[in-house]
């Protein structure tokens, strides 16, 4: 019986072993592309997987000998999966790289330099600053930009007779629209939630306070301009027409939205895409505006929205790191930027191609104007980022929900945030 | 002399027999157990050098006051899933046991839940427990914040776990009592023994050390719970750090935060922890579980 | 006494009816998930019918998802580690139950210990050694953490535990050695156990999504719980196609409780005692 398990193991282990001679390493010649090979592109949408093989598609067409297989895994996965496999040097030989990981990375030298690939002046400042390690080096190539909008329902508008948000709308109009939406129709106004991203980080900029210094080694909580925003934000969940973040917990504003029991939440630009294919029956009946300004900032014009961007990135020490390279240039030039942006699976990162991204909503019939959403890229602000973020990051998320729980107080909340971040940086 | 040579013919046996198990689970367990121990002496990060910081990692972990909340919401939520979890599990199995028609449809049911994937059953849950929408608080006309309510939440998840739980003991505990020769209930009814007589005096003492394994595995799955906690409570959750468990917390440090060091030191204690638990169930079996009958 | 018997099974029905409502429920909604649109699913207050029974969630996941290659990954899967676990523990839970041997509480605690680590820890290392090996996005890959199986092992250790020492005794005055002993007399007495170790470990296999995921990230070399989880994305999910893929994923484990649940009742008739 014994043998018999022996045997059984030994030939599922030659058997299956047979699937795993795929990859080749290749020479390191100049021309790697002509030479051709095969990649993995590692990804974690599996909504964006056809719009990549798109990308690569064209890159195959160009280049026969190559072929690029892409690769769609989840958003927890994929971490551990990177990490796992950059501690053993055995990396996809291309991959995207969240600037939440960045640093981690980058400053770990386990990302190539690729520097001198892209074209600096193509790209907008924030896409190029998500790329770079903390030595200012690129650590990979800007693949989009998102940004944060305001997405209203109309017929709530309507019904409480109130004019749709527009250019000219300030935080006092959110409040206002929001009472008399409450009033009327009984609905949820703007639906405020505990987030950073998509919540108060906007407030913040607007009202021209900062989260954290330029260059990330302060932190700004208890700042005059940031620590009024954050109250202000958090203040709004004392109005009846915001739900409450327990209620959040139970039901997220983005499915309250589309049900129709909120007439207005913050959206994340990549969420619109999804919303406008799982939600046919409201198209028509909603739509995006740029964010309110803040009416009376410390400082500033009072506009900001909070951009962030996802960069492609290979192997410092791939096996195919040439051939990678050789790709990653591909998916930077304009040819690729525009492909992607036409495929509508982000913003690309490229200047001037917004329009690629926002025209992809009315050719595919969904009636909203993305144009709004581009918009702000002129005002748009960095999302919060430093090498020490992983460590402060929970930390801050945690007392937010304290003071929304009313555990802390607004006060002693903001001042516990500066702690925290200050310690973490200190640490770094 | 024959005493002698069945000994050794035990030893070479023995080692033979378990030799596939124990090489199998020091390359794949202890060798990255060790690997964590080691860890949790050093102040590593995920990528970098290791260095040597004494026990400076325990000491922050012992005076931090969110891991030991974490340790006390891994305990309550172990008290509050085993016993009942057990228990409800050998009803169901002997229920299952029982002479009846469409036996073989109650059986299948009650295995249906350990094949519907997780994201179903975390969704239809909380679905469930929502406490504006939720056919939990429609039916019984409450108003209870299932799954925001501090004092509230640990329970909730616990009701989750046990109803996760049910198929896999009972189908364990179900083959225990099927081990169980007929000829035992036989003799006992021709006694005159009563359904509850022989449930007492033949079921209980022969299932008990398949019992035991069932309260063993369910301990330390208990003390380890993660992932419902992730599906069900979720982040943003104002109620997360009455809920965060000690792998929840671990979990947190290493992947997240990347305190590997750190997170070393959470799962050595969370090791000791099930490994004191568990050792007292051990001394603690001598009482009731029936070996050899 | 007749009656009293009627009343008991009446009993009885009542208790498993309740039970069985209770542990359907998920299931018989995630049936109508598959049939709604997304945006019904999401409504709120929620709808319990879908407005209209169509397929398109199950027409698009069997386009998304390379079913046939999953499934036989997935069966392929569970096979092996089934054909592991019953061999390996069946050999280490009676050495640990009925032989006397130096060093065996010091490998037995291994075995306890072993359950005692969160499994998160495992995933990394592991993938280091295959990746070392390169063996990753193979099926061995798929199988390597469940070649072996510590709770297997002592499942069964407590199973040999609870068998009486007469019963080897007696084949060993009849002349068989150890092994002939462990074959021919005391595994087929653990039948019932048997069944449910591997029901245990088909079903563990089946619902491991982490390291399938991780280890074998081409769609065509890995399993259906991990196939259909690449359904999620960051920051959607489209409820009704991943319901209407777990219940075809779903399947083939009914199918095969059911084949084993019928060895569970031929296994009472067989069962030896004193």
């Amino acid at each position: 019986m014994k043998r018999i398990g022996a045997v059984l193991l030994v030939g599922a282990l030659s058997l299956f072993m047979i699937a795993g001679c795929g990859k080749k390493n290749e020479g390191e010649n100049s021309s790697a592309a002509e030479k051709g090979g095969s990649l993995v592109f590692q990804i974690w949408d599996a909504g964006q997987k056809s719009g990549m093989e798109e990308l690569a598609k064209a890159y195959m067409e160009e280049h026969p000998n190559v072929n690029i297989e892409v690769q769609a895994s989840g958003w927890d996965e994929y971490w551990t999966k990177l990490e796992a496999s950059a501690q053993s040097n055995t990396m996809p030989d291309i991959f995207w790289m969240h600037s939440n990981q960045m640093y981690k990375y980058a400053d770990a030298g386990i990302l190539a330099d690729c520097t001198d690939i892209v074209d600096k002046d193509a790209f907008s400042e924030i896409a190029l600053q998500n790329a770079e390690g903390s030595d200012g080096n690129l650590y990979g190539v800007p693949k989009d930009k998102d940004i944060i909008c305001l997405a209203y329902n109309k017929e709530m508008f309507d019904e409480a007779g109130v004019a749709y948000p527009d250019e000219d709308w300030t935080w006092d109009d959110l409040t206002n629209a929001s009472e008399q939406i409450y009033e009327k129709t009984g609905k949820y106004g703007y639906m405020a939630y505990a987030q950073d991203q998509i919540g108060y980080w906007n407030f913040v900029y607007q009202n021209g306070g900062q989260i954290l210094n330029e260059d990330g080694t302060e932190a700004k909580f208890t700042d005059e301009a940031t620590s009024e925003a954050i109250k202000f934000y958090v203040g709004l969940q004392q109005n009846d027409w915001c739900p409450t973040q327990n209620q959040f917990a139970n039901t997220d504003a983005t499915t309250l939205f589309f049900s129709e029991q909120g007439a207005m939440f913050y959206a994340g630009s990549w969420q619109l895409a999804d919303a406008c294919a799982n939600y046919p029956e409201l198209n028509g009946k909603w739509d995006v505006a740029v964010l309110p300004k803040c009416p009376n900032p410390v400082a500033g014009d009072g506009r900001a929205s909070i951009s962030n961007s996802v960069t492609y990135a290979t192997a410092a020490k791939g096996k195919n790191k040439e051939l990678a390279m050789d790709f990653l240039a591909y998916l930077g030039s304009e040819e690729g930027q525009k492909l992607q942006g036409e495929t509508g699976v982000g913003i690309p990162a490229y200047n001037g191609m917004e329009e690629t991204w926002a025209n992809t909503f009315k050719e595919n019939g969904y009636d909203i104007d993305a144009s709004k959403v581009t918009d702000m890229f002129d005002y748009s602000v960095k999302y919060v980022n430093n090498p020490s973020r992983p460590i402060w990051e929970p930390k801050v998320e945690q007392t937010v929900l304290d003071m929304y729980a009313g555990t802390v107080s607004v006060d002693d909340g903001i001042q516990k945030m500066q702690d925290v971040v200050t310690a973490a940086i200190k640490d770094e | 002399m024959n005493k002698r040579k069945k000994l050794d013919q035990d030893h070479v046996w023995g080692y033979l027999m378990v030799a596939p198990t124990i090489i199998g689970l020091i390359v794949l367990n202890v060798y990255p157990f060790i690997k964590t121990i080691v860890l949790s002496f050093s102040s590593m990060k995920v990528f970098g050098e290791y260095k040597f910081i004494g026990f400076r990692n325990y000491a922050n972990m012992f005076s931090s006051e969110e891991f030991w909340r974490a340790t006390w919401n891994t305990l309550l939520f172990c008290v509050l899933t085993v016993p009942i979890g057990v228990m409800l599990a050998l009803i169901v199995a002997i229920l299952l046991n029982s002479k009846i028609k469409g036996k073989v449809v109650f059986r299948a049911i009650f295995f249906l839940p350990m094949v519907v994937a997780p994201a179903a059953v975390a969704m239809v849950w909380k679905w469930m427990f929502n406490s504006d929408y939720g056919v939990i608080n429609t039916i019984f006309h409450t108003k209870i914040d299932w799954i925001t309510d501090p004092n509230v939440i640990i329970i909730t998840v616990a009701i989750v776990a046990i109803w996760s739980a049910l198929g896999y003991d009972a189908v364990l505990l179900l083959s225990g009592i099927q081990n169980i020769s007929k000829t035992y209930y036989e003799a006992a009814s021709l006694d005159g023994a009563t359904k509850f007589q022989q449930f007492r005096y033949i079921t209980m003492p022969m299932v008990s050390p398949t019992l035991f394994v069932v309260l063993i595995l369910r301990l330390m799955s208990s003390l380890k719970v993660y992932d419902l906690i992730y599906m069900m409570v979720g982040e943003s959750n104002p109620a997360m750090s009455k809920a965060q468990s000690l792998i929840y917390l671990f979990y947190r440090e290493s992947f997240i935060s990347g305190n590997r060091g750190y997170a070393s030191a959470i799962v050595i204690w969370t090791v000791l922890l099930i490994g004191i638990i568990t050792a007292i169930q051990f001394i603690g079996q001598k009482k009731w579980v029936n070996y050899e009958v | 006494m007749k009656r009293k018997k009627r009343t008991s099974a009446i009993g009885v029905y009542i208790a498993l009816i309740i039970g069985s409502i209770i542990m359907i429920f998920p299931f018989i909604w995630m049936l109508l998930t598959a049939f709604k649109t997304n945006s019904e699913v999401m409504k709120v207050p929620p709808t319990i019918l879908p407005s209209s029974w169509n397929l398109s969630a199950f027409t698009k996941v069997l386009d998304l998802l390379p079913f046939g290659n999953l499934y036989l990954n997935t069966v392929l899967l569970i096979l092996i580690r089934v054909i592991c676990a019953v061999v390996f523990c069946s050999m280490a839970g009676y050495a640990f139950a009925k032989l006397k041997f130096k060093g065996k509480n010091i490998l037995f605690t291994i075995i306890l210990v072993q359950q005692m680590i969160p499994a998160q820890i495992f995933i990394i290392p592991q993938y280091q050694m295959l990746a070392k090996l390169e063996l990753t996005d193979t099926l061995f890959a798929l199988v390597f953490p469940g070649i072996v199986s510590a709770f297997g092992a002592f499942f069964l250790r407590q199973t040999y535990m609870g068998i009486p020492d007469e019963i080897g005794e007696a084949a060993y005055l009849d002349g068989c050695n150890r092994w002939q002993t462990f074959i021919k007399v005391m595994l087929p007495l653990t039948k019932n156990s048997l069944a449910a170790l591997s029901i245990f470990t088909a079903v563990f296999a089946y619902t491991d999504l982490m390291w399938p995921l991780v280890v074998n990230t081409n769609i065509n070399h890995t399993t259906l719980s991990a196939g259909l989880s690449t359904l999620n994305g960051q920051f959607s999910t489209n409820y009704p196609v991943l319901m209407a893929g777990s219940l075809l994923a779903m399947l083939p484990m009914v199918i095969l409780y059911l084949i084993f649940q019928k060895s569970f009742i031929e296994g009472i008739a067989m069962t030896g005692g004193k």
